[in-house]
Formats: C-alpha cells, sequence, structure tokens
C-alpha cells in the first residue's frame, strides 16, 4: 500500500515536473525590443561573485544607454544567461542567442573556457561579440566578429614588468602566478619584457585556485635572492598571499595585477596590509573624468558597492557597442563599428583602436595601494608594450 | 524554440549518454566504484585536440586515437583496481581526476593553462559540420555504445562481472578469470568514455584542464544513480534528465544547481534504485499500464534481462 | 634548518586542522560505511554561523559555540533524513546522496549569504608565540588546542565510553548490535552529532585563519578528507588523524622544498595512490568486517 502510495506521488511530481519542464523549454526569455543584446556570465557556481559583478555592470549599462535616449532612438534590451562556468551550457547559451532570440550583439561577462566555447558560434552567426574580460588569445583569435575588451595577459604582464623593474628597481624577480590561462599570459608577458629589461626570473610557481599558503613560496623566493615580486593572482588568493607576505616581515617591491582589483573582496578586506602594492588595472580610481564618477557613483548607489574591474569592463563593453552601432546594426555595421573605434573614452580609459586580431589597444593604468587606500602611480604607454 | 538551440542541447545530452552507458559498464555490472568517468572524457577530448589542432588529423581518425588513449588509462585504473577494494578503490577515482587535470595543466603537450582551442569542425568530403551533423554522429556513438552494453548483457562477459559484482571470491571460486576481466571492464568503460571526448572536441571547439574534473566525474555519476544503476535505459533517462536540467530549468536560473543536488537527493533517498531501477516507481506504474509485461518484471532480474541492483553492499 | 622548523610547525597546524574536519567522516565511515561528502557542508555552515555570530556579539568561543550547535543540527537532520533511510542499499547511493546535499547546501549558502568573500576578522586573546624560530599566530594556537584537547577525547569516547562502546559494536556487526539491545539510531545520531558540531568547528577556525568566509569554502575539505579517512585505514578514527597530520606535514614540506611543483590537493592523492600500493588497506586498518 505504501509504495503504490509513494509510487502515486513520484508519479505525480514527474507529470509536474514534465509540464513544467515542456513550459519552461517552450518559452524564450527575449523580452520584447528591437535591439536586444545578449550577455552571459557565471552568475552560479564558483565563479558567481564575478558573475554578479559583470551582470550588475551589464544592467546599469543597458539602463544608462536607455535613459540617454538608447541607440539611434531605439531602446535596447538585454537577453541575459547564467553559465554556470559549464563549457558545454556556455555553447547552448551561444546557439540560444544567435539562433532562438537572434540577438543583434553580444557581451560575454565571463571566463575563458566558457567565452571560446561561446566565439566560434557567434562567428558563425555573424554575431559581434566583446569579452568583457576573458583574456585566452584564442578567443579574439576566433574572427573578425569576436573582439577584445580588456587587455591580453601579455601585455599586462609586461607593463608589470615595466613597473617592477622600471620603476620599483627589481632585479631578480620571483614569479606567483595563478594556474590558468590569466596566470600563464601574464608570466609569458611579463618574464619578456623584465628580461629584456636586464632583470633575471629567480623563480616561477604556479598555484591552484584556493591557495591558502604561500609562506614556504615566499619563502623559498626569498633565499633565492628576489628582490622583486610579481604577484599574478585572483582576489582570494592575493588576500592570502598579502596576509603571509606581511607575516614574513617583507618590504620589497610587489607588483599585482588587476585580478585583484575588487574594492569588497580585496582591498576592504586587504586595506592597509597591502600598502606599497602597485597593480596593474584597466580602471583609474583617482580618476576625474566624469565618466568614471558617474559610473561609480551610480553602481554604488544601484549595487551597494563599489564596482571592481570586472564590473567596468563589462559597462564599458556596452559603451563601446553603443558608439559602434551608431552608424547603423547590421552586423556588418556594427563590426566595422567596432573595429573602427579610436580613442573611445570608457570608465576603463581610452581605447585607442581593436588590433587587427580583435584585440584592444589601450593604455595600462598603473595604481599603488597608499595608506590603505587605492590611488592612481602612473601609466604605461609605450606602444611597443601595450599594442598585443 | 529554434531547431538548432534543441540540436545543439540534445548534442550534450548524447554526449552525457555516451558516458553514462559506459560508465554503468564499470558500475552497474563490475560493481566497481568510478568517480573518474570525466577524467576519461578529458583524455579523449585532449587527445583529439591536439592531434587535430596540432597534427592536423582528420577528426575521423582522431575517434580511434581518443578510444585508444582513454583506453591505455583505463587500462591504469584497471590495474589498480586489482589492488584496491570498493571504498579505497572509490577515493582513489576521486583522486584520479585531480591527477589527471594536473597532468593537463602542466604537461606541455597538453597545452598547459590555456588548453587548447580553435579545433576544426569535422567534415565529410566538402561538407563541414553543422549541428545536425554532430547530432548524428553523437546519436551514432550512442547506438554504439548501448549496442555494445546491450550485447555485453547477454554473453558470459557480462554474466561473469555480475557475478564479480556479487561476490568477488565467489566468482573467482567458479573459475572466472576476475583479474582480466575486471581490467576489461574498465577499460572498455574508459575506451568509451574516449568516444565521447573524440565528439567533445570539435563540438566544443576547445578543451581546458578545468572542464574535466572531479565535478564533472560526481555530474555523470549522479546521471548513472539517478537514472538506475545498471539498467542502460536508466542510464540514458539520467543523462536526459539531469542533462537537460539546465536548459530547461532556465527560467528559473538563478536556482538550476540548487535544483540539480535536491532533484538528486530526492531521488536517492525515495527512490535510491533510480528511476529505472528495480521496482521503482516509474517502472511500477509502467507495468500497471502494460499487464503482460508486469510479470514477467515481477520475477526479477534473471540471466539476460540486465543486472539491476546498486553496487556491492 | 629554519626552512624545516617553519614547515614542520606549519605542517602540524595544517594537520591538527586536517584531523578535526576528519574526524565526522571518519566516525561515519567507521559506523555505516558511508562516505560523508555531506561533512563539509556543516564547515561551510559553522564558519557563517560563527561569523554572524562573531558580528553579532564579539565574543570569539560563541562564534565557536553557535557554529558548532548549528553543525550539530545539520548532522542530526542529514542522518535523519536522509542517510538512515537509504541504509543497506550499497556505498554509492549514500555517497552520490552526499553529494546531492552537498551542492544544494552550497547553492544555499551562496542565495542566502552572497557569492562574495567574507571577512571574520576576528581578535583572540592569545597571542602570538615564537616555537623553534617561527611565529605561530594565535588562532593557530588555539587550532593546536583544540587539536589536543578533541583527540585525546575522542580516544577516550571511544574506548572509556559507553557510546564508544556501542560505536564500536556496530561498526562490526550492526545486526548483532541491534539484536544486543544496542539503540543503533541513537548510536548514529550521536556520531553525526559530533562529526558534524566539529567539522563547524573547523569551518569557524578555517574562517578565522584565512579571514574568508565563502559558499564553496567545503569544495577542497569534502574531498580531500576523503583521501585522509581512507590513508588512515577506514573505519580507524586514530588512523585518520595520523593520516592527517601526515598529509600536513607531507603539503607544507613539498611545497617548502619544490615549491607548487604539483596542485596541493594532487598531492594528497598522489601520497594515498603511492601509500595504498604499498598499504592496501591503509596506514592503521580498522575493522572493515564486511556487513
Amino acid at each position: 500500500m505504501r509504495s503504490t502510495l509513494r509510487g502515486r506521488a513520484v508519479g505525480f511530481a514527474a507529470a509536474a515536473l514534465l509540464i513544467g519542464t515542456v513550459a519552461g523549454a517552450c518559452s524564450s526569455s527575449a523580452p520584447a525590443g528591437p535591439i536586444t543584446i545578449g550577455f552571459f556570465a557565471p552568475e552560479s557556481g564558483f565563479a558567481a561573485a564575478d558573475g554578479a559583478s559583470a551582470y550588475d555592470a551589464a544592467q546599469l549599462a543597458v539602463k544608462d544607454i536607455n535613459t540617454a535616449g538608447g541607440v539611434n532612438g531605439s531602446q535596447i534590451s538585454l537577453v541575459n544567461y547564467d553559465d554556470a562556468s559549464d563549457a558545454k551550457q556556455a555553447v547552448t547559451i551561444a546557439t540560444k542567442l544567435a539562433t532562438q532570440d537572434k540577438v543583434t550583439a553580444v557581451v560575454s561577462g565571463s571566463y575563458s573556457d566558457q567565452t571560446l566555447a561561446a566565439a566560434p558560434i557567434f562567428q558563425r552567426n555573424s554575431i559581434p561579440m566583446l569579452a568583457a574580460y576573458a583574456v585566452n588569445p584564442g578567443i579574439p583569435a576566433t574572427g573578425n566578429f569576436i573582439f577584445q575588451q580588456d587587455f591580453t595577459g601579455e601585455v599586462e604582464g609586461a607593463a608589470a614588468a615595466v613597473a617592477l623593474v622600471k620603476d620599483l628597481g627589481a632585479t631578480k624577480v620571483a614569479i606567483v602566478a595563478i594556474q590558468n590561462d590569466f596566470g600563464s599570459s601574464l608570466t609569458t608577458g611579463f618574464t619578456k619584457e623584465a628580461q629584456a629589461l636586464g632583470a633575471t626570473i629567480v623563480a616561477t610557481d604556479n598555484n591552484q585556485f584556493g591557495e591558502k599558503d604561500f609562506t614556504p613560496i615566499l619563502q623559498r623566493d626569498v633565499s633565492k635572492g628576489a628582490n622583486g615580486f610579481f604577484m599574478a593572482q585572483y582576489y582570494s588568493e592575493a588576500q592570502q598571499y598579502i596576509t603571509n607576505w606581511n607575516a614574513l616581515g617583507l618590504h620589497l617591491p610587489l607588483v599585482g595585477t588587476e585580478g585583484v582589483d575588487s574594492t569588497t573582496q580585496f582591498f576592504e578586506p586587504v586595506g592597509a596590509a597591502a600598502n606599497g602594492m602597485v597593480f596593474t588595472t584597466p580602471f583609474n580610481r583617482d580618476s576625474t573624468d566624469s565618466a568614471v564618477l558617474s559610473f561609480v557613483k551610480s553602481f554604488t548607489a544601484a549595487y551597494s558597492h563599489a564596482p571592481d574591474m570586472v564590473a567596468a569592463t563589462t559597462y564599458d563593453s556596452f559603451m563601446v557597442l553603443k558608439q559602434a552601432m551608431a552608424k547603423g546594426t547590421s552586423p556588418a555595421q556594427i563590426q566595422s563599428g567596432i573595429a573602427g573605434t579610436t580613442n573611445f573614452v570608457g570608465v576603463t580609459g581610452t581605447i585607442q583602436s581593436y588590433n587587427s586580431t580583435g584585440e584592444v589597444v589601450k593604455a595600462v593604468d598603473l595604481e599603488i595601494i597608499k595608506d590603505g587606500a587605492v590611488h592612481h602611480y602612473g601609466d604605461v604607454t609605450d606602444p611597443s608594450i601595450i599594442t598585443p | 524554440m529554434s531547431l538548432d538551440y534543441l540540436i545543439v542541447v540534445l548534442v550534450t545530452i548524447s554526449i552525457y549518454a555516451i558516458l553514462v552507458v559506459s560508465l554503468n559498464i564499470v558500475v552497474g555490472y563490475a560493481g566497481q566504484p568510478n568517480l573518474a568517468q570525466g577524467a576519461f572524457l578529458g583524455i579523449g577530448a585532449y587527445f583529439a585536440a591536439v592531434l587535430s589542432v596540432r597534427y592536423g588529423w582528420s577528426f575521423w581518425w582522431t575517434i580511434p586515437a581518443a578510444v585508444g588513449a582513454a583506453g591505455v588509462a583505463g587500462f591504469v585504473l584497471g590495474a589498480i583496481s586489482l589492488r584496491l577494494r570498493e571504498d579505497f578503490l572509490a577515493v582513489t577515482t576521486i583522486g584520479l581526476n585531480f591527477v589527471v587535470v594536473a597532468i593537463f595543466q602542466y604537461v606541455p603537450f597538453f597545452g598547459g593553462a590555456v588548453g587548447v582551442y580553435a579545433i576544426p569542425l569535422p567534415s565529410i568530403g566538402d561538407h563541414q559540420f553543422g549541428n545536425a551533423d554532430f547530432l548524428a554522429v553523437g546519436l551514432g556513438m550512442l547506438a554504439v555504445v548501448v549496442g555494445i552494453s546491450w550485447y555485453l548483457e547477454r554473453t558470459w562477459f557480462g554474466a561473469a562481472l555480475l557475478a564479480i559484482k556479487d561476490d568477488e571470491t565467489a566468482a573467482a571460486a567458479t573459475g572466472i578469470p576476475v583479474a582480466p576481466y575486471k581490467i576489461g571492464a574498465f577499460v572498455l568503460s574508459s575506451a568509451l568514455a574516449g568516444l565521447a571526448g573524440a565528439l567533445y572536441a570539435p563540438f566544443i571547439s576547445a578543451v581546458t584542464p578545468t572542464s574535466f574534473g572531479f565535478s564533472e566525474s560526481v555530474v555523470i555519476l549522479a546521471m548513472l544513480m539517478f537514472g538506475g544503476l545498471g539498467v542502460i535505459g536508466g542510464a540514458i533517462a539520467g543523462a536526459v534528465v539531469l542533462g537537460a536540467l539546465p536548459e530547461v530549468f532556465r527560467f528559473i536560473s538563478d536556482y538550476r544547481l540548487l535544483a540539480f543536488g535536491s532533484i538528486l537527493v530526492f531521488m536517492l533517498r525515495f527512490q535510491p534504485q533510480g528511476l529505472f531501477g528495480e521496482h521503482s516507481a516509474v517502472l511500477a506504474t509502467i507495468g500497471r499500464v502494460v499487464p503482460r509485461r508486469l510479470g514477467r518484471r515481477d520475477a526479477g532480474s534473471g540471466p539476460g534481462r540486465g543486472p539491476a541492483s546498486d553496487g556491492p553492499a | 634548518m629554519e626552512v624545516f622548523a617553519s614547515s614542520a610547525v606549519q605542517g602540524i597546524v595544517q594537520g591538527s586542522l586536517y584531523a578535526l574536519i576528519a574526524l565526522g567522516p571518519s566516525l561515519t565511515y567507521g559506523l555505516l560505511r558511508i562516505l560523508d561528502v555531506a561533512n563539509a557542508a556543516g564547515l561551510t555552515l559553522g564558519a557563517y554561523v560563527g561569523l554572524e555570530a562573531y558580528s553579532a556579539t564579539g565574543q570569539w568561543w560563541l562564534a565557536l559555540i553557535a557554529g558548532a550547535m548549528a553543525g550539530a543540527v545539520l548532522g542530526w537532520l542529514i542522518q535523519r533524513l536522509l542517510y538512515r533511510p537509504i541504509l543497506g542499499r550499497g556505498p554509492i547511493v549514500p555517497l552520490i546522496a552526499g553529494i546531492g546535499v552537498f551542492i544544494a547546501a552550497e547553492e544555499a549558502f551562496r542565495l542566502v549569504f552572497g557569492p562574495y568573500n567574507r571577512t571574520f576578522a576576528a581578535t583572540l586573546p592569545l597571542p602570538a608565540l615564537q616555537v623553534a624560530g617561527t611565529q605561530v599566530t594565535g588562532v593557530e594556537t588555539l587550532i593546536l588546542l583544540i587539536g589536543v584537547t578533541v583527540f585525546p577525547a575522542t580516544w577516550w569516547l571511544l574506548r572509556r565510553t559507553s557510546l564508544g562502546l556501542a560505536w564500536r559494536a556496530t561498526s562490526q556487526d550492526r545486526e548483532t548490535a541491534q539484536a544486543m539491545g544496542i539503540n543503533i539510531g541513537r548510536v548514529i545520531a550521536s556520531i553525526f552529532v559530533i562529526g558534524y558540531a566539529l567539522a563547524a568547528v573547523g569551518g569557524v577556525l578555517v574562517g578565522v585563519t584565512y579571514n574568508t568566509v565563502y559558499p564553496t569554502m567545503g569544495d577542497i575539505p569534502a574531498y580531500k578528507m576523503l583521501a585522509i579517512i581512507v590513508l588512515g585505514g577506514l573505519g580507524n578514527p586514530l588512523g585518520t588523524i595520523l593520516a592527517a597530520m601526515l598529509i600536513g606535514l607531507v603539503e607544507t614540506f613539498v611545497v617548502a622544498y619544490f615549491g607548487f611543483v604539483l596542485p596541493r590537493d594532487a598531492i594528497a592523492f598522489i601520497a594515498l595512490i603511492l601509500i595504498l600500493l604499498v598499504r592496501p588497506r591503509g596506514l592503521l586498518p580498522g575493522d572493515e568486517v564486511v556487513q
């Protein structure tokens, strides 16, 4: 008797599930609106913090664009999907955006694995796509419709080398980099430029996500004579690195990257513990540019915390799209609009241009942490470095 | 719903189905715990990717290469399984995921942390693959795997695996060559996972180390347990339901993974035998609708029907 | 020499933390032959509850107690609602069910507390010590103190109390133990309550040590603890403590002398695989009599 009742309950639940799923499958999430921009980010799963940041910025960007009159008088709307950091979902999302929602253009607020998987689909369907912060070289190489909004890891690494070797005078450098394409391309760019500037790399180590103890590595690096440190990490690991750094009482030049660029996830928890650290980023906190100031203000007002690098580059991706669509919204027009971008002033500085592969060319901003706050330190503008 | 979108989702499901049906050989038939199927998918996918991108191999030739590479890795795991039993083996397979991902990350042959991208689309003659072609190949591969499993169930090898699952010592006592058969099960299961890998690589167009870690393996085993361990139809059902979940549940986008975990828990709590496992509610409902079949199913599992229980107790 | 000393100290601290977190799964396995991945959800829950308690009251010991209580409740619920009803279904069903719980729990934490890292800057009234030329921070001293208390207490529990006797009897032969009048339900409940409370305390300590609490903080412990309990010899909590210390030391020494040549988590599993090839039943084999 019990098993029949249970069987019925399961059967009923299964039927309800079936109906619900069929209904869900038939619904499209494309809202009405003449110009739709597709967007995907890791809004659940291990990268949800960055996904949330990117999605927040995307929504703000769309709102700001519409308040200012939209594109050529038409309002734009966002079609958003969560890829849960799964490359397979990126493929289904890209296919859906391209063939079902039929979006006009796409911004990827996602990591490299997912953006890499999605890019060929947009290229094949001639849908322009901007990768907000993913830096795998394979992405812009996919085709002429695919653009990279954030500087490549190699460019950023080279800029970091300029800061550490030229500005801060390090001659023997120890690199600790996160083990992924971001970390490895940063290492490549840094090593090349540092050696060109006359420094030697005494050690290169790669850690996994979630690493919490850098003390033995730092001790080894010091014993090898390192007098400068390049920290190619994201904020979670960087926080631990800085804690260990201070526990060891190190007072040596230290350069980080945009991976730490987050108010809530790095600058607040770490505070003055990171005093003296210089880092490369596209986002200038001391900027008096009205666009930057109003972006920071409205983002903070809407989301109760200051925007980070991921939010800033995502926001700018939409702004670049807006100006690219000024001349028309056909795929070819948008594509040439983006490719022809010249000296576009966004919240992440001035985009000089996009090169022939679709990689952005813009100066690398250097920020320093002083008295627990982030301040402008300098810029790397040498074309030989910032051109990918 | 656009046809392309539907086809792409079906390709994803068929890749999962290949992985789950092949995993069933080792977990469902031979009763050996294996939480590393994602690693074998990765080995197959990586070999296919590297050979295709760096050495210009055609897709069709990468298939046997992927199958072979994954099969060799399966042999290694099979050999390890001779020394370790049950839960020791289970945890070792968990560890295998991390070792394989580390190899993908650190060994230059596999492209390092950047992975291998720009994997070219397969082609037949002049025709380059479209989504429908991927689906055709995926279903074809699935048919092969299902066919092998179905055939296994009816051979001496399959019956021997069942005996090994039930009681290894007794099986050895009756003359079954346990060691070679166990290794054989692992080799077969892993090789077929490599088959899925050969399809995965050009379909996703890029392979990166962290796509093939422990969480992927967990999903595959979860699909098998959800659908019904030891039952081919169950394996496919698990892949279909849990594989479609992320897409079908997009209307509760933020809660999908929560839904996945909860559904898994509820299924295993109330129907631990899975959707199509022995005496499952689904089977009972079908049995009531088709009364004649009910009689034969109620007689329980016998030779030729296929194994349908849940691993070593 | 300095590196050796500091690695040894760090390794012992790390190992003590691992041991604390691995005890729950070890006791559960010994009792029920279940690999309990969901235990790591107790770790994360403890960290969040402890953080909230600390933020509300500023008392670190309240954080530990609140965390432990939350862990205890979770443990009780999981055994009562999930594991008990599916006993006897083989090892894979509870393993996957536990993983399902863990996945759902992590998502619940994200939905409730947000995906961002939160800081857990607790000031402990414990000074930083100098041991063998290395600095041991306040919270690390706390970890050692808790370890030094908990591990002998566990031994005492298992060897000198009626609960311990019931645990040993049930793990050897559940049916006979029941026939002998042992209340299996109560034993199971007690073990889960204790095991999850320990994990929760571990969670608070992890949160304070690294000044960070986030939804997926249980990911690494979830499977690393499995490696540790297997390495120690399934069914033997004392073997677990030994294995935990060993892994803590091996990880620290390998990284200190060779850098990050391998992912740190892979080190634990490689050590496991190598040792298992030599001793297939672990360091201190327990009584894994087949039920």
